[in-house]
């Protein structure tokens, strides 16, 4: 689901074609490839939720994002119970040990993908548009992804939170809202608190009202009181996601409403902290987004049956959607400068811990 | 500095001291206008919100932003903003409003649709303009007739998304504009890059009203001569010098044999149309670049936008592109942030610099 | 409120009846691959089965495991089975703002009894989801300006999905319901079908767009290894998958979609370290051999055209 085509003439899109695929590339902006424009946020300002951000992008993009938690019972145990049976009296060993191995991890179970509810909200969209539930399972693909924020939500064996994720677009989407969406999301679920629990084990959960006694969802240093696992060097972090456009052989992140009118190709990469320091990050998710610059009136210039059809470029000074797909190894460096260390997702990682 | 984020500022101080750049408000000082008798003595620049009222001397006459009740002579206000008196007239100009068109503006637009006999154009006002077929500068000379050939081919003349610079030619009953290109001056516009502020009638940045509003700057750093085009609705469009005029095509080398009727004609008819680019150097790219970056700073900063502005703002940020290599700066040249409002005061420095 | 006026079942729900299986207990063990890593399961794909569309194809993959299992109600092996019919191209309505490019509009329906459970006639998130990225696969191979003002639909009913869990699994509740990986295989074939279906309907491609999907699965004894065409059932756990849309001979990819999951990866740190790369490669191999069985499929179709037309019109046989 692409956004609507942006409207600019063929003169604009084959100037900024052009310059973006000069070697250095010149953005509109002037900026370099790699940088993003200021951001302006702040966390925790909705007193009714358990987590809470706002962000502005430069371009006057503004999000705000909620997450509330819900406490409730495991689904589905009764039916799952026959399963567990069968399971034990076919002798699956395997499965036991393995489970056995899971619950030792954190004293916890496994959380599951429908215990992260997203929702979109998008100002002049109807909730069930194409482009709000693909942005909506985008974020929750990302989120869940990252085996860490499910876990988190297991109280014990009969209950769970429930994390309902509301992002709220304040402003008409003018580029692909996705990576405003995805940081603005981070960033709530990074102030996000849950209250401390003070009853037992398996028994009913209780909670302590004191909101000053409650712990942090993603604590600032990853140690658990009781966990058995050595702790992370680095604190784990909700995934982020990073709009990736390549023009030509140049590739741009932070792309404004006018680079992606004109972008080969769009990939939105889906990154998480890594589970252990120095490998670079983990790579969670990567899928393709359709370039609206196929939708673009320009990329329909040649209209007679068995004119060229592929020039690259077109004639000196006109530019022409390309058709077919993304090379391999385009590809790869999009998706390598996001997850390399000392790459872009890093900084942006660190941009964003720092900040909260 | 590639990512950064900042808590939102706070709120700018009331009364902080703007340049005495504001049209005088008060052509006419030697009336005292009479203290209404519900609201304290006014400054000068007094602020006035909708309903209040802002005099009930029968000698004034109301204006825009005001409005009358059929039984009393109170004028009363129907906007928010501030005071404007003209002889005897009384208009209250909006902090904050869309353009309005007037006739003789010089204005940028976009084409939204086309239709078999004209075209509608975004000038960011309330209403689409209107650009009549026969209000353009056809192909085969401006003294010809539109025909039904040329409403075939209207397609050809301007598409979706084409941009264009035209004058306001007439105001219809509605606030609607009718535009016309028939001026050398006009056409479409190309090898550049398209910037959206906002236009005359807002508070804060924004086009303003001026003696010019096309000019070419002779650019720093071998850029050559870029031409400057601000629309009074806010949409400024910066590309490269072309010939002698702003609007030429191919037509452009035989500029040197006077301006008669039948050169104009060879002219119009081959390059008038064209959504080609002229072959643009890096280093106009970058300076293009630049300006735009200075425009975008000027309204950030929240300073009106006119040649004298513009081009102070482009020596400045010249001046600072030295600086911000000696601090190590990165991000090439994007005049975001930090950079921008120095450049911003920079200029407001060499504006007041050049009044005194 | 009730339905007075039938004898309605309990409330609550109720568990479909379970039949353990007298077997011993090793054929009704979680199925196993029985395939190479680099094979992938038999393609059935055939254009024009329904006259009425502009444009029809039919895909199916053979279940992964032999029908010896099934014997076992629990044990059925899943299949795919999708259909694809395009419609268009068709002008645009009178309503609609011009358009210089055909436009594409996909539609990816799941029958109500695609899966074990059944699911309504309501579309739902996954499927809208699904559409668009078939949207995304195709639109690039389209050559859309040779249809100005018009629109072509690509409509594609899932008759049978495949599952995530084969049903005898069951670790959570998410069993019976197809999500997940299984998206994935389905996806892989919906692009081919699409294909199938774009050509057979006469439009300007291009190049021959098709699916290919390749999984990183954990495996009892060895390193994870990543697999061709993985069925989700067959897999005890999957860490990260890759369904792409390939162009062969342009070396282009229109669709990539790569989800993992480092769920176990604390346990099992290899699964991080496996490259991105190497798994892209693996389902361009997966979609080039698509690729083969597509083009056989066309051919054949387009040469039965061929003769029927030679008979019907004398004229265009000897061109």
């Amino acid at each position: 689901m692409a956004p609507p085509p942006t409207p600019l003439s063929p003169s604009e899109l084959s100037y900024l074609h052009t310059s973006l695929s000069l070697h250095p590339p010149i953005r509109p902006d002037a900026r370099s490839p790699t940088s993003f424009r200021p951001l302006v946020a702040e966390t925790d300002l909705l007193p009714a939720a358990n987590g809470s951000a706002r962000l502005c992008f430069a371009d006057g993009t503004e999000a705000i994002a909620g997450v509330k938690a819900e406490v409730e019972k495991v689904q589905g145990l009764g039916n799952v119970r026959w399963y567990d049976n069968m399971d034990a009296e076919m002798g699956g060993i395997e499965e036991s040990e393995r489970d056995g191995e899971q619950e030792g991890e954190r004293g916890k179970g496994v959380g599951e993908d429908k215990w992260i509810e997203v929702t979109v909200d998008m100002p002049g969209q109807r909730d069930d548009d194409a482009m709000v539930v693909f942005l909506a399972q985008m974020i929750h693909e990302g989120l869940v992804a990252d085996g860490g924020l499910k876990n988190r939500l297991v109280i014990n064996a009969r209950w769970h939170w429930r994390l309902y994720i509301d992002i709220l677009l304040l402003s008409p989407p003018h580029t692909y809202p996705l990576p405003l969406l995805s940081l603005t999301t981070h960033l709530a679920l990074l102030s996000t608190r849950l209250p401390a629990p003070i009853s037992n084990h398996d028994e009913d959960p209780l909670f302590n009202d004191d909101w000053d006694a409650s712990s942090p969802l993603y604590p600032s240093s990853d140690t658990y009181p009781d966990a058995k696992t050595p702790p992370q060097s680095s604190p784990a972090r909700p995934p982020i996601t990073l709009l990736v456009i390549s023009v030509g052989d140049n590739v741009f992140f932070d792309a404004s409403r006018e680079e992606l009118a004109v972008a080969d190709a769009v990939l939105a990469v889906t990154v998480g902290a890594p589970s252990s320091p120095s490998t670079g990050l983990n790579l969670l998710a990567v899928r393709t987004i359709d370039p609206p610059s196929r939708l673009s009136a320009s990329a329909a210039e040649v209209g007679r049956a068995g004119a060229e059809i592929d020039a690259e470029g077109g004639k000196e000074g006109v530019w022409k959607a390309s058709k077919g797909g993304m090379k391999r190894r385009v590809l790869a460096r999009m998706v390598q400068m996001c997850v390399e260390g000392g790459g872009v997702g890093e900084e942006v990682l660190g941009g964003l811990g720092e900040f909260s | 500095m590639p990512f950064t984020i900042t808590l939102p500022a706070p709120l700018s101080p009331l009364h902080h001291n703007e340049p005495s750049d504001s049209p005088s408000l008060d052509s006419d000082g030697d009336t005292d206008m009479p203290p209404p008798s519900k609201r304290p003595k006014l400054s000068t620049r007094s602020i006035v919100t909708p309903g209040e009222t802002v005099t009930d001397d029968p000698q004034w006459m109301r204006g825009h932003g005001t409005y009358t009740h059929p039984t009393s002579p109170q004028i009363l206000s129907s906007v928010a903003g501030t005071l404007l008196k003209t002889n005897k007239l009384l208009s209250i100009r909006p902090l904050r409003a869309r353009y309005t068109p007037e006739i003789g503006d010089l204005v940028v637009g976009r084409v939204v649709e086309v239709q078999t006999k004209r075209w509608k154009v975004d000038l960011s006002a309330p209403l689409l303009a209107h650009l009549p077929l026969s209000a353009i500068n056809l192909p085969g000379g401006i003294l010809r007739k539109r025909t039904s050939t040329d409403e075939l081919a209207i397609r050809t003349f301007f598409g979706e998304g084409d941009l264009l610079v035209a004058e306001v030619q007439s105001v219809y009953q509605d606030g609607a504009a009718s535009l016309h290109t028939r001026s050398l001056k006009y056409g479409k516009l190309r090898n550049g890059v398209f910037l959206s502020v906002s236009g005359t009638g807002g508070g804060g940045g924004g086009v303003v009203r001026s003696r010019r509003q096309v000019w070419t700057v002779q650019t720093a750093n071998g850029g050559g001569e870029v031409d400057v085009v601000l629309g009074v609705n806010g949409y400024i469009w910066i590309c490269k010098h072309v010939g002698g005029e702003l609007v030429e095509g191919k037509g452009g080398r035989h500029a040197g044999a006077g301006m008669g009727v039948n050169n104009l004609e060879e002219k119009v008819g081959e390059g008038m149309y064209e959504n080609r680019n002229e072959s643009i150097g890096e280093e106009t790219r970058w300076e293009i670049a630049r300006l735009s970056g200075c425009v975008r700073a000027l309204v950030e900063g929240g300073c009106r936008v006119d040649e004298e502005m513009v081009m102070r703002a482009y020596e400045a940020s010249v001046e600072d592109e030295g600086v911000g290599g000696e601090e190590g700066e990165e991000g090439g040249e994007y005049l975001g942030g930090e950079r921008g409002r120095r450049v911003v005061r920079e200029a407001l420095r060499a504006v007041h610099a050049a009044r005194e | 409120m009730t339905d007075r006026r039938r004898i309605n079942g309990p409330l609550g729900g109720t568990a479909p009846p379970v039949f353990v299986s007298s077997l011993t207990s090793k054929t009704t063990s979680p199925a196993k691959r029985t395939r190479a890593p680099d094979e992938l399961r038999k393609i059935f794909l055939k254009t024009g089965l329904t006259p009425s569309a502009s444009g029809s194809a039919y895909f199916e993959l053979e279940p992964s495991t032999p029908t010896a299992a099934s014997e076992c109600l629990a044990s059925k092996a899943p299949a795919l089975k999708l259909t694809c019919t395009v419609h268009g191209p068709r002008p645009l309505p009178r309503s609609a703002p011009f358009s210089p490019q055909l436009l594409l509009s996909t539609r990816i329906k799941f029958a109500p009894f695609a899966a074990r459970q059944r699911r309504g006639y309501i579309p739902n998130v996954g499927e809208r989801d699904l559409a668009a990225h078939l949207e995304t696969a195709l639109r690039g191979v389209l050559i859309g300006e040779r249809w100005p003002k018009s629109g072509i639909d690509v409509v594609i009913t899932v008759l049978e999905g495949e599952e995530d869990n084969s049903w005898n699994k069951g670790q959570s509740g998410e069993s019976g319901r197809t999500g997940g990986w299984g998206m994935m295989s389905i996806l892989s074939g919906c692009i081919t079908v699409a294909s199938a279906a774009i050509i057979d309907a006469g439009i300007d491609c291009i190049d021959l767009v098709t699916g290919g999907v390749a999984a990183v699965v954990r495996q009892p004894t060895a390193p994870p290894q990543v697999f061709l065409d993985p069925c989700p059932s067959d897999h005890e756990e999957i860490f990260a998958a890759c369904v792409i849309g390939y162009l062969q001979t342009r070396d282009e990819i229109t669709e990539l979609w790569t989800k993992r999951s480092i769920m176990a990866s604390t346990d099992d740190n290899r699964a991080n370290t496996m490259e991105f790369e190497p798994l892209v490669d693996q389902a361009v191999e997966a979609a080039v051999a698509a690729r083969l069985v597509l083009i056989e499929a066309i051919k054949e179709s387009t040469e039965v055209k061929v003769q029927t037309s030679q008979f019907g019109h004398p004229k265009n046989a000897a061109s």
